[in-house]
């Protein structure tokens, strides 16, 4: 069900699947490359236990987080595998002594672990990585519920 | 030059356009693709960045092929190019590159397989073997030696489908180097999941 989708045999490149105990069919459950991200953030049981194939997934890919970590709201999953985190913060005017609002969408890659725990609004946390694409720089780790319907500005 | 890989003429996520701010400059510079081709080797080298090589192979017919779950590697002809997941245009004009399908020829691993395990590979029941053959399969052995083979038969059976291409005479392998950057066609045959992937897409391919 992995490969399915693609006209060549989609694989994780770090697993050997012709071991000789496995071409004989006494082969065990199934291999696969899991990676934990590190500074403390667990990886999610469904990159463990699922099968699908995705390289730059932070758990079962080929990419490091490091550098910075930055949160956000979901804003929208209409993408393959990516979607659009907006982040809120205040900027200071030193003339008035007040602060403005300001925000800045990012578009954050997300791994298929984490695929059907997320919804429009959800709290993310993102971690820095190198670039997955024209935009996309950033890198899903960790998923936490929103709270709901309420909208309006919500400082990180 | 006139392929470049800059970045400053593609437009900002926003849509907008970048206004150019230098002219092509040598590090941003890419070459025409080299298309190699199944035929007698043909191999040009083109100075890079920092003065070293790269080896534009433009015809190659030979390269070495591993054979994973019995870890043996042997230098090995090509016979065809047989699938490519991106281009079936490339399979058409037979162009080798990255991780296309291609057929070798198998004896060097049957030759090898025979010698280790002293059993045969893709023979065909009731044909009489040649006696270089039956020298090396029904050899007279000491009861040590005799021990020893008879340990490795234990772990030496090959899966059906892989059997099946070696009395054929040729196996389907993955090409995994890049012919246009080293020069040389390196990959390893394929088999288990992988291989019954493959022969599935072949199949469709042949029945349309």
């Amino acid at each position: 069900m992995a490969e399915q989708t693609v006209r060549y045999f989609h694989r994780q490149p770090t697993v050997f699947l012709n071991k000789k105990k496995l071409l004989s069919g006494k082969g065990k459950k199934n291999l696969r490359y899991v990676r934990s991200v590190g500074l403390g953030f667990k990886t999610p049981r469904e990159a463990i236990e699922g099968t699908y194939i995705d390289k730059k997934c932070p758990f079962t890919g080929n990419v490091s987080i490091r550098g910075r970590i930055l949160s956000g709201v979901v804003l929208k999953m209409k993408m393959q595998r990516t979607i659009v985190i907006r982040r809120d913060y205040l900027h200071y005017i030193r003339k008035y002594n007040r602060f403005e609002k300001r925000h800045k969408n990012m578009s954050v890659h997300l791994s298929p672990c984490f695929r059907d725990k997320t919804e429009v609004g959800d709290i993310v946390t993102v971690g820095e990585c190198r670039p997955l694409s024209k935009t996309v720089r950033y890198n899903v780790i960790k998923v936490t519920k929103g709270s709901g319907q309420k909208k309006g500005f919500v400082k990180f | 030059m006139g392929i470049s890989r800059d970045k400053w003429h593609k437009r900002r996520k926003t849509g907008g356009r970048m206004a150019q701010m230098r002219k092509k400059r040598k590090f941003e510079l890419g070459r025409p693709p080299s298309n190699t081709k199944l035929g007698t080797k043909r191999i040009h080298t083109v100075r890079t960045r920092g003065g070293n090589k790269k080896y534009r192979a433009l015809r190659l017919d030979i390269g070495n092929f591993a054979w994973g779950s019995e870890a043996v590697t042997r230098r090995t002809r090509m016979i065809d190019v047989v699938y490519n997941a991106s281009n079936n245009e490339l399979v058409r004009t037979k162009t080798l590159v990255k991780s296309c399908i291609v057929q070798i020829d198998a004896t060097p691993f049957r030759q090898w397989y025979e010698a280790h395990y002293a059993v045969g590979l893709g023979r065909k029941k009731g044909v009489k073997l040649s006696e270089a053959e039956e020298s090396i399969l029904n050899k007279k052995r000491s009861k040590k030696t005799q021990k020893k083979y008879t340990e490795r038969q234990k772990t030496g059976q090959v899966e059906k489908a892989l059997e099946e291409e070696f009395s054929t005479g040729r196996v389907l392998a993955k090409i995994c180097s890049r012919p246009g950057q080293c020069g040389r066609c390196d990959g390893y045959i394929l088999e288990g999941k992988e291989l019954d992937f493959y022969l599935r897409k072949l199949k469709t391919k042949k029945g349309k």
